[in-house]
């Protein structure tokens, strides 16, 4: 017994260093593959999304002689705690979605990661995919310390906007029609209540929404120049604006005039969904990212509008902006081909294939692909309007690193009276003042 | 225990197999003779230098830096002033003493739990008690982000059970995750939840240590059920006491995923807890070496709790 269990530890001690040796083997592999073909991470990690990406990425490899192209759908955070310190040790991607601004980006150009994309723009003609305000949110300065303005970093292949879709039918039985002004959408919000309908429809147990509420009511309050400042952290731009504490003190008033969906504040922002589809409600706030979901559950039952202006006519900041855009690595074995392969993720049939899949790619939609009285033309059309209004505003929670859990934390406070307007843009502003020191 | 006087460990396993073969042993030639013993304890040596030891060190290094967890390039060395910070950071604070506020959810109420029907179903010699203790079991094993949707799910103010029993009755019921009052007291809830079956399967194993003479003797005595449980169970029970009283401190202390799946910390910061503070430091806000001090920080907490508890509940004979 004792000699046979000797034999097994030394076998086994066997078996540990070849596996040791082994590891070593495989790691050396990865990389030659790696500098024959290309990699690329990515955050679309289910279809149709998925589907997309493996479509493209076999078409360019077809057209490049079969060349490997790997793809790896990844779920945004992991993405983001993974991605630095994969390049760091060479092991990184060839080609990967880098989250914009400080909450990536800039911490990984000034670290040396990225590969400024300034001498492939006028190869592709990048820069005239989106207008100058959406294209801003992928630029920083050469030394990764001025967000929005500099040099192109990072292309994006899908947009986002966040608006209300609402039931029409919910909406014709209460003889509404879709707000044309902020008035006429909070007489709205009112009636519906009045005959008995949950108004608005979120959810804010996982925080994130209200950073969409506040912004999309914030967005009627303030203007570009104002918003860009705050976002790109340039010159004096404060929290402490009006139209912070107008949008903080709005949303009291909606939560007190009992707009928002009972019990908001204990079913996630997802769960909201489902709800509004199953007829739990007149009016879901969501972004486009939702439009798919919602579009099979109801049909054309569905329509979806921006929050609308004061005044008719007047300009409203949606909560919105770019896809995660792609960059390539200095882990690219020929950044040359990691260009051309990102070009490839953001053509024209990229960009079809995303409209036909009914989600929202980064450009103007073609005409053609607008039909009135549905839910994607409604979508299409209002995102075509943003564009061509240049008002497409910012998450918040871009202001600063760190600033998504002052921000959710002090709004889930502000909605849950645990604090006033004043003390909530207070508070914000001392999180955003502290983020320069 | 002191241990034979020979140096060589291999002349005492050859030692040893030479009383269990008959067969005499082989003479080792050349290095094996001294070192094999050694190169047994090698995979685990490595294991544990490669797992444990390292990334211990390297957390206790990276906690004296100021690094944003992308380039090694941007970490600087700043001494103690990680630490400096932690404790005089609010958010900080408020973590830890809502780490405090749910020890007697995560620590006590799971080993009144426990306790209770381990000593019914052992005193009263229940039967079916295995399928019990099955049933009681499982939602120790049970991934805690599982717990979290499951409960996040039950509590659903909209869709849950709880919620539709308690209005059909005539109440108007919290929205419990969401609530400011209710949030941390319904986290501590589920954690006593998920930590009962644990308690009560040590409970049962410490249980059938205990001689039945014992019980017999305190029968004679004119002891009824509650004497015994005073008298015999309880104190036969005080070594898994400790056991369960530690585990599930170094449990409350580093609560996370739980938490993590259901409120994240919310409403307002009312469930942040000190490993989720950690986390959204190192990560959300890319200090890295700010989150690793509070990592080292929870860890020292975590170690000083657990020695206090084996101190005031273990047992003194060790």
């Amino acid at each position: 017994m004792t000699l046979d269990r000797r034999e097994l530890l030394k076998r086994s001690g066997m078996v540990s260093a070849g596996l040791a040796i082994g590891a070593s083997a495989a790691t050396h592999t990865v990389v030659a593959q790696d500098s024959e073909g290309l990699v690329f991470w990515d955050t679309l990690n289910s279809p149709p999304r998925s589907t997309i990406a493996e479509d493209l990425a076999k078409a360019f490899s077809e057209a490049h002689d079969g060349i490997s192209v790997e793809h790896r759908g990844w779920e945004t955070d992991e993405l983001g705690n993974t991605l630095p310190r994969a390049v760091e040790g060479d092991q990184g991607p060839d080609v990967a979605q880098v989250n914009n601004g400080e909450a990536l980006a800039g911490p990984m150009i000034r670290a040396g990661q990225l590969v400024s994309l300034k001498d492939y723009v006028g190869e592709y003609g990048w820069d005239e995919l989106m207008p100058p305000g959406l294209l801003a949110r992928n630029m920083y300065t050469a030394d990764g310390t001025t967000f929005g303005e500099g040099e192109l970093w990072g292309v994006s292949a899908e947009a986002e906007i966040v608006g209300f879709y609402y039931s029409r039918k919910i909406f014709e039985d209460n003889g509404l029609d879709v707000p044309t002004t902020f008035e006429e959408f909070e007489q709205v919000l009112g009636k519906l209540r009045e005959a008995g309908q949950e108004p608005l429809l979120f959810g804010n147990l996982d925080k994130w929404q209200a950073i969409h509420l506040f912004g999309e009511i914030q967005g009627t309050y303030t203007d570009r120049e104002y918003l860009d400042n705050l976002i790109y952290r340039r010159g004096d731009a404060s929290f402490e604006d009006d139209s912070m504490v107008k949008a903080a003190e709005k949303v009291v008033e909606w939560k007190n005039n009992n707009f928002f969906l009972e019990g908001f504040e204990g079913i996630n922002g997802d769960d909201a969904v489902p709800l509004f589809t199953s007829g739990g409600g007149a009016i879901l706030m969501q972004g486009s990212w939702a439009a798919g979901e919602v579009q099979e559950a109801m049909g054309d039952d569905a329509g979806f509008f921006l929050m609308p202006p004061h005044e008719d006519g007047g300009t409203v900041l949606s909560v919105g902006g770019v896809g995660i855009p792609y960059s390539i690595t200095t882990n690219a074995s020929d950044p040359d081909l990691s260009a051309e392969f990102i070009n490839t993720l953001v053509s024209e049939d990229a960009f079809n294939a995303f409209v036909d899949a009914g989600l929202l790619p980064a450009g103007d939609i073609p005409e053609d692909k607008i039909v009135e009285g549905t839910l994607s033309g409604d979508l299409y059309g209002n995102w075509n309007q943003a564009l061509a209004d240049d008002a497409v505003g910012h998450y918040l929670d871009w202001a600063a690193p760190g600033f998504y859990d002052i921000l959710t934390g002090e709004l889930q406070k502000l909605l849950g009276g645990q604090t006033d307007p004043e003390s909530f843009v207070k508070a914000l502003q001392e999180a955003y003042a502290s983020s320069f020191e | 225990m002191q241990a034979p006087s020979s140096n060589e460990p291999g002349e005492l396993i050859a030692g040893a197999t030479s009383l269990v073969a008959p067969v005499a042993p082989r003479r080792r030639r050349g290095l094996s003779g001294g070192i094999e013993p050694y190169l047994y304890l090698l995979p685990g040596f490595l294991v544990f230098t490669l797992f444990v030891a390292i990334p211990t060190v390297g957390s206790i290094i990276l906690s004296l830096t100021a690094w944003n967890g992308v380039s090694w390039d941007t970490a600087t060395f700043i001494g103690l002033d990680n630490y400096i910070k932690a404790i005089t950071d609010h958010r900080f604070q408020i973590a830890f003493w809502h780490n405090i506020v749910l020890v007697p959810y995560f620590v006590l109420l799971p080993l009144v739990i426990g306790l209770v029907p381990a000593a019914v179903v052992h005193q009263l010699q229940l039967r079916g008690a295995r399928w019990l203790q099955a049933g009681l079991f499982l939602p120790y094993i049970m991934p805690g982000v599982l717990i979290g949707v499951v409960w996040a799910w039950i509590l659903n103010p909209i869709f849950g059970p709880v919620n539709k029993i308690l209005k059909q009755l005539g109440f108007s019921p919290p929205t419990w995750l969401g609530d400011f009052t209710w949030a941390l007291p319904t986290v501590g809830m589920i954690g006593a939840w998920a930590a009962y079956g644990f308690c009560y399967v040590i409970f049962i194993a410490g249980l059938q240590k205990i001689p039945s003479e014992l019980y017999e003797a305190a029968r004679l005595d004119g002891a009824n059920t509650w004497h015994e449980f005073v008298s015999v169970t309880l104190p036969g029970l005080r070594r898994e006491i400790a056991v369960v009283l530690s585990v599930n401190l170094i449990n409350a202390l580093r609560a996370f995923d739980i938490i993590k799946a259901t409120t994240d910390g919310g409403p307002g910061d009312r469930t942040q807890v000190m490993a989720l503070y950690m986390i959204n430091t190192a990560f959300g806000s890319r200090q890295a070496g700010y989150g690793t001090a509070i990592a080292v920080l929870l860890a020292v907490i975590t170690l000083v709790g657990s020695m206090l508890v084996l101190r005031l509940f273990g047992d003194d004979d060790d």
